[in-house]
């Protein structure tokens, strides 16, 4: 199983991001998350989500959902200024394990308001 | 208070630059719960330095849904009453997770400041270089100078520093639900605004039950009656006005939402660029998100285009100035256009229509929007109110919070006992509610 993002249906509310930093923490806290809303584009509107992988990022934005390497992106400090993600670079974080210890199934899919996120 | 909280409240003396910070006690929880009744309470308490409470809700910043909103309390200029305005966007999140659950500002500082909170710091900083700019230009210099593009911000343009009493505190770059002058506050003890980073920790007494609760309450909203309705316009078109759907549609990019918000109830639209277009925009500043019904509206009555009502609020978002009125007080002036508008923004002076007894902000439709609510109907003034009320305690998105029945006190008081192990009851709400409203 994996995770399908639908970047348009997504509103940036971060619920995803939260719940996955809750599974992570056993609180509510946004350092560990895997997935993130990126939003520092907020003159733009321009705004989606990024989940780290075991071996990539999926990065999920308005115009389509890309997989980039890890290291290869902006959202990586390989290319220098962190731009799209959150205080912690992507690369620290830890890859997404479909929250496959606890009862509820992934905590992103569960919380998403807008059922932006699916498994694949 | 150990759970669902920093556990501080920070005191900022801006006439001697003393920073200090207390605990928030149990006891206090256990009397008023959280939010703008917590805050009234410290505004009462630290009265004599005509306080500005800034502060966050009992559920503010979790997976509770629509947990987003903060709120500002302090007496209108406008009004001479005790008001909160809401805090929304992820303006209330980043306080939650900045350090503080409440933040009092007295006294007047001798030189521009503004406020530096981040991860459980407080600064007084200079605003010597911001001073004079408008609310798109400072939050941009903070950003760059601090180096974080995420940092959230409340903040005045020009007509706080002016003091005029149509003046608004923003968020970030957009407009706010202050309908109360609270720019001018800001204003006049010199402060620019405050800007928030945060990457604290809260923990919950009973961290499992508290989500499974949240789920259970979140499965419910969605299948309420707002499911399939998005935006501005769905909202303008659930309170009569219809036409603004259509009117708006053409140059509508995209909806968002407030943070864990289960409805977006904000709209950017592009006014320099294809609408439609979903890739990275060319210009760096193409539109602008609306977040203020009343202004749209009020601009939609002068029979302009909706380019030209967006650019007026943008106008209005810069320069920091209450939308909604600025538009009341053209439209019986018979001024139209942005020049025209634009250039009265620093003369513009005149009694304003702000629905309901000035405790809680008009910019929330007085309403039930899409959901049908049991207990709206015999007086609906004291169903908004006491909607507003318990949102306000709770940190619930007050324009959620019309629209979702299935969100209902019981909920509240079972998940923040469950979250915090203060045991909070009907009669505590109740409490907290009548203080509010007094």
């Amino acid at each position: 199983m994996a995770l399908k993002i639908d970047a348009l249906k997504c509103t940036g509310c971060m619920a995803c991001e939260m719940a996955c930093g809750y599974h992570r923490d056993d609180g509510f806290a946004l350092l560990s998350s895997c997935i993130v809303a990126y939003r520092t584009k907020e003159k733009k509107d321009y705004f989606g989500v990024i989940l780290k992988r075991e071996e990539d990022l999926l990065i999920a934005r308005p115009e389509g959902t890309e997989i980039k390497r890890i290291g290869e992106t902006e959202e990586t400090p390989a290319a220098g200024k962190q731009q799209d993600a959150s205080a912690k670079p992507m690369l620290l974080r830890e890859a997404c394990d479909l929250c496959e210890e606890m009862d509820l199934g992934p905590m992103c899919i569960k919380f998403c308001p807008f059922d932006a996120i699916s498994e694949d | 208070m150990e759970y669902l909280s920093a556990n501080k409240i920070l005191v900022v003396d801006l006439t001697s630059a003393e920073v200090t910070d207390d605990e928030l006690s149990d006891e206090l929880v256990r009397e008023k719960i959280g939010g703008a009744a917590v805050a009234k309470h410290l505004y009462e308490q630290h009265a004599d330095g005509d306080p500005i409470v800034i502060g966050t809700g009992l559920l503010t910043g979790t997976l509770f849904p629509a947990a987003a909103a903060g709120v500002i309390t302090a007496k209108s200029p406008v009004t001479g009453k005790i008001s909160h305005c809401p805090i929304t966007l992820k303006v209330g999140l980043e306080i939650q997770y900045a350090g503080f659950d409440y933040i009092v500002i007295k006294g007047k500082s001798p030189e521009p400041a503004f406020l530096w909170i981040h991860d459980g710091v407080a600064d007084i900083s200079s605003a010597a270089d911001v001073w004079g700019k408008n609310v798109w230009e400072t939050t941009d210099t903070w950003r760059k100078v601090m180096g974080d593009d995420l940092i959230q911000t409340i903040v005045i343009g020009k007509a706080g520093e002016d003091q005029s009493e149509l003046a608004q505190v923003c968020y970030n770059y957009w407009a706010s639900g202050d309908r109360w002058g609270f720019g001018k506050n800001f204003g006049a003890k010199n402060l620019k605004g405050l800007a928030f980073r945060g990457m604290g920790l809260l923990e919950m007494a009973d961290a499992e039950e508290f989500v499974e609760l949240a789920l259970d309450v979140l499965e419910e909203v969605k299948e309420g009656e707002f499911v399939g309705k998005k935006g501005i316009g769905d909202i303008c078109t659930a309170i009569g006005e219809a036409d603004i759907d259509t009117w708006l549609a053409p140059i509508v990019h995209r909806h968002s939402a407030c943070y864990n918000t289960p409805y977006a109830t904000n709209t950017f639209v592009f006014l320099d660029e294809d609408a439609q277009k979903m890739s990275e925009p060319e210009h760096s500043e193409p539109g602008f998100l609306i977040t203020d019904i009343f202004g749209l509206i009020g601009f939609k009555k002068m029979g302009i285009s909706a380019v030209e009502a967006c650019n007026l609020l943008k106008a209005c978002a810069k320069y920091g100035i209450d939308a909604a009125a600025v538009a009341e007080l053209s439209l019986a002036t018979g001024k139209k256009t942005l020049a025209e508008i634009q250039g009265s923004f620093a003369t513009l002076v005149g009694a304003v229509t702000r629905p309901g007894s000035g405790i809680f902000s008009p910019w929330c439709p007085n309403q039930p929007l899409f959901g049908k609510f049991d207990d709206a109907g015999d007086d609906p003034t004291a169903w908004w109110e006491r909607r507003m009320a318990v949102a306000s305690i709770f940190g619930i998105h007050p324009i959620f919070s019309v629209m979702s029945p299935e969100i209902t006190e019981d909920d509240l008081l079972e998940i923040a006992t469950v979250g915090t192990e203060v045991e909070l009851s009907q009669d505590t709400l109740d409490n907290a509610v009548n203080y509010l409203l007094k």
